[in-house]
């Protein structure tokens, strides 16, 4: 293996050769062609042990079964809602998976009530258009994916922004073992939810900083492949608040 | 059609010193410029000037296809919508899609289908909108190009980009990068786009005469000419963020920040793929916290102070 581990990861383009060298294996983002290796996105070209991967810079979100994602509802029918969720396809809610408790009334030998009736019920919960955080119970090539309003931190969103960032560039925004994030919190007081589907719920405790918070995430957003990004972000977001007279 | 203002052609397309009428050599390309994100609401865009034309494209999927009856099971279809402005010709077009376009975009799609990994997209289409602001000959050469460029920018896997030129005959010589009058007055011409890793055509169409040999020269030099472009396209990406590299690079050293670890905060982590459990968890106790102090911040603090200086 004559390629080492460059110093900065390289840029690269669909189709450029990654390397001819045989001794490597295409990881992720790369495939073989002959004996060369060749790159499918533009992103950054990374040598791991015998792998080379490229790491894409843009692209669509792909749903995985227990990713929690920021949904909207498009569509109700009488058994499911349609939600939205920045994919191919949009993901099916049915109503027993947006009941939070189970209903006493269904309970078996005191049944007053048919499960029908309570999914009917159920239905009335979200409207057209409600935002809805929820985690994916199910994804597979043939049908549309479907996800779940039950459990912790999942539900209908009733407050703050919602802005919509890249989906490669998420993991910049949680940062290493959540540095990126755990900063903006702390600097602009600012609660945030990251969904996998890149779409950010932000709620400020003023405009003001909610503001501040969404620059951020979007000076993160543009410079996602450079070095040193941790810093400069506090940097950035103090000298703002100093800028606009922030606390 | 008869056109209201004829277009008069010179006589001589080639002076005598081998010149063409914009004074280029026989082979050379007309100035080539790509820039790829030009479009805010497009998943992937891309803008090309090539000679005179000037042309957007946009990419939109994988998403839903509609009419539902035209989704495939198996694989997701590829659709290009290649429009032409009225005030992009010599004469006003008709903004009505014709015959020519419909003809465009599907040879669109056949030269990008090849590069496209389509079996990974069951039931969906990925749409791409090209629309020619000016024309100056060589168009779909150049949309082909463009929307390639767009593709790439939609983060969608690629296996090659695609470079499409032409290659025509003028005055008994051949000729690379046909301009809108020797298309137009020429004796023949060759539109192609080559798959850049193997240099593979996905388009070749001619129009005209020539000899074998008159072919042979002109393939040769459209491959000369996709590789140029080819150049072009993958300096504009890199280009683009290697910019930025340099902005944030200046930025580092303006903080002092110059003990940069490349391999320790880089995209691409796996660490950093999850918002940590904690975090998340958290976030509610974060939330009910932060209500109870909003509540008690933001309320009374004007009310509060009036009533102490009303105390006094």
């Amino acid at each position: 293996m004559t390629e080492a581990n460059t110093d900065i990861r390289q840029i690269v383009v669909p189709g450029e050769i990654l390397t001819e060298d045989s001794n490597f294996l295409p990881g992720r983002g790369a495939i073989r062609k002959g004996n060369k290796l060749i790159s499918i996105y533009i992103g950054l070209k990374e040598v791991r042990g015998k792998y080379i991967n490229v790491v894409p810079l843009r692209g669509k979100y792909r749903p995985e079964i227990g990713d929690k994602v920021i949904g909207k509802i498009v569509d109700i029918t009488s058994v499911k809602w349609r939600v939205d969720i920045n994919a191919c396809d949009t993901g099916a809610l049915k109503p027993k998976d947006s009941m939070d408790v189970y209903d006493k009334r269904s309970q078996r030998g005191r049944a007053k009530v048919s499960s029908r009736e309570l999914e009917f019920e159920a239905m009335k919960k979200f409207g057209l258009g409600d935002m809805l955080i929820a985690k994916i119970v199910s994804v597979d090539r043939v049908s549309e994916p479907v996800i779940t309003t039950v459990g912790e931190s999942l539900g209908k969103i009733t407050e703050g922004t919602i802005i919509s960032v890249d989906v490669p560039k998420i993991p910049r925004i949680i940062g290493k073992k959540g540095s990126m994030i755990k900063l903006l919190k702390d600097l602009t007081t600012c609660r945030l939810f990251i969904a996998k589907n890149g779409l950010v719920w932000i709620r400020g405790v003023s405009p003001e900083l909610e503001n501040l918070c969404i620059e951020a995430i979007r000076k993160i957003e543009r410079e996602a492949h450079t070095t040193g990004l941790t810093d400069r972000i506090q940097y950035y977001i103090q000298e703002k608040k100093q800028e606009r007279g922030l606390k | 059609m008869t056109l209201l203002i004829p277009e008069t052609y010179p006589k001589k397309l080639i002076d005598k010193n081998g010149k063409r009428l914009d004074g280029r050599a026989l082979d050379e390309l007309r100035p080539f410029k790509c820039k790829i994100g030009v479009l805010a609401n497009a998943h992937g865009s891309a803008y090309v000037e090539h000679g005179k034309n000037k042309i957007y494209a946009g990419v939109y999927g994988p998403r839903e296809v509609h009419p539902r009856h035209l989704a495939r099971p198996d694989k997701g279809i590829l659709r290009v919508y290649y429009r032409m402005s009225s005030f992009s010709v010599h004469e006003r077009k008709s903004p009505a899609p014709n015959r020519r376009e419909r003809e465009i975009s599907k040879i669109i799609e056949d030269a990008l289908a090849p590069t496209l990994f389509l079996e990974l997209y069951p039931n969906s289409a990925i749409e791409i909108f090209v629309q020619v602001i000016a024309a100056d000959g060589g168009t779909r050469c150049a949309s082909t190009t463009a929307a390639s460029l767009a593709l790439a920018d939609a983060g969608l896997p690629l296996k090659s980009l695609v470079a499409g030129v032409a290659a025509g005959k003028v005055d008994g010589k051949i000729i690379l990068d046909c301009g809108d009058i020797e298309d137009k007055a020429g004796q023949a011409d060759i539109p192609a786009a080559i798959r850049m890793t193997d240099e593979e055509y996905t388009l070749l169409q001619f129009d005209g005469e020539m000899t074998p040999e008159e072919l042979e020269t002109a393939i040769s030099y459209v491959k000369k000419g996709a590789r140029e472009i080819f150049a072009k396209q993958t300096a504009a990406i890199k280009e683009k963020f290697e910019r930025i590299r340099q902005e944030t690079d200046a930025e580092n050293k303006k903080i002092g920040k110059t003990d940069i670890n490349p391999d320790d905060d880089m995209l691409g982590d796996e660490d950093s793929m999850d918002m940590p459990l904690e975090l998340e968890k958290g976030l509610e106790r974060v939330k009910e916290d932060k209500t109870k102090s909003s509540d008690k911040s933001s309320k009374p603090e004007k009310e509060v102070n009036t009533l102490k200086e009303e105390s006094k």
